[in-house]
């Protein structure tokens, strides 16, 4: 049973996790104005049909608004923390030459993003064990090679507790 | 219990203004895109937020920013109007800086009607040689 809509893929976690815009955190509101005809505008018409939920996934803060015939030419446009706007004309561009030029401009750069991930990774120490909200593992008994899960596969005699204490016992 | 400074959480929004019966407070609707966990789509969630706007400017349906204040004016006014993006029936089209309605311009935009005798001529001269240019090479 195939999912319903034009390009369904769109509602799907993976392409949604596949947009590379992670706005700055300046960035509060973009406004795309564009139209539902006309050649000129039809590179902001994909953009806002494909690429506008991979960056609304990705940057859940910021505020977007979408109008719709409102002046001749279509155009994005930023407002910035410090009260900036950023207008961007997107007259006779493809959707890939709207998100490669916003990304180059608004958009976090490749090391800006490692470093987060690093500052992240810092958090958590991986040699822990818990709950999977803090953890990576839960239990010893999760690793290759270590003693398995009693639940599973009964311990040997003389590991279990009432082994040790009747040896204790009788010596 | 103490409020900092700035203690909304929206700092700048745009929105489209729905009421301006309240004195020198304008009712503006903002939209946000929401995602639906189950259909995985964007809808827009609306949000109504009163923002002060001292010189009553505001027309129901112009698209404006509102910019957060540092402290709350009143129980529900923690906005004022920034600036009016569009106003409602006067749409200026930034990218060109004339006024539109819908699709089209409202003004012409060619400016051949300041143009000279001089100037006209010069041109179509231009152009001949452009043509003699294309059919040599």
């Amino acid at each position: 049973m195939p999912m319903k809509g034009r390009f369904p893929v769109r509602r799907t976690l993976q392409y949604l996790s596949q947009g590379d815009v992670i706005f700055k955190s300046s960035v509060k509101v973009l406004t795309v104005n564009y139209n539902t005809a006309g050649e000129r505008s039809e590179g902001a018409r994909k953009f806002v049909f494909f690429n506008i939920p991979q960056i609304q996934y990705k940057n859940p803060w910021v505020q977007i608004m979408l109008f719709k015939n409102m002046t001749p030419s279509p155009f994005l446009r930023f407002y910035l923390d410090s009260g900036e706007q950023v207008l961007v004309d997107v007259e006779d561009k493809t959707n890939k030459e709207i998100t490669e030029h916003i990304k180059k401009i608004l958009g976090k750069s490749k090391e800006t993003l490692e470093r987060e991930e690093r500052e992240r990774k810092k958090l958590s120490h991986p040699g822990t064990f818990g709950p999977k909200k803090y953890h990576l593992r839960e239990c010893m008994c999760e690793i290759e090679g270590q003693v398995p899960c009693p639940a599973f596969v009964p311990l040997p005699k003389e590991m279990r507790g009432k082994h040790k204490t009747a040896a204790k016992n009788e010596a | 219990m103490s409020v900092p400074r700035g203690a909304v959480h929206a700092k700048w929004i745009v929105g489209k203004v729905i009421g301006t019966k309240m004195q020198k407070t304008a009712k503006v609707r903002v939209t946000r895109l929401v995602l639906d966990p189950y259909l995985l789509k964007f809808f827009n969630k609306r949000k109504t937020y009163f923002a002060h706007d001292p010189l009553q400017q505001c027309v129901v349906g112009d698209i404006v920013l509102l910019k957060a204040l540092p402290e709350r004016r009143s129980k529900h006014v923690k906005h004022e109007l920034a600036e009016i993006v569009f106003k409602v029936g006067k749409v200026i089209d930034p990218i060109t800086g004339k006024p539109c309605a819908g699709t089209r311009f409202l003004e012409n935009l060619s400016d051949s009607e300041n143009l000279t005798e001089a100037d006209t001529t010069y041109l179509s001269e231009k152009l001949q040689e452009l043509k003699v240019c294309s059919t040599n090479s």
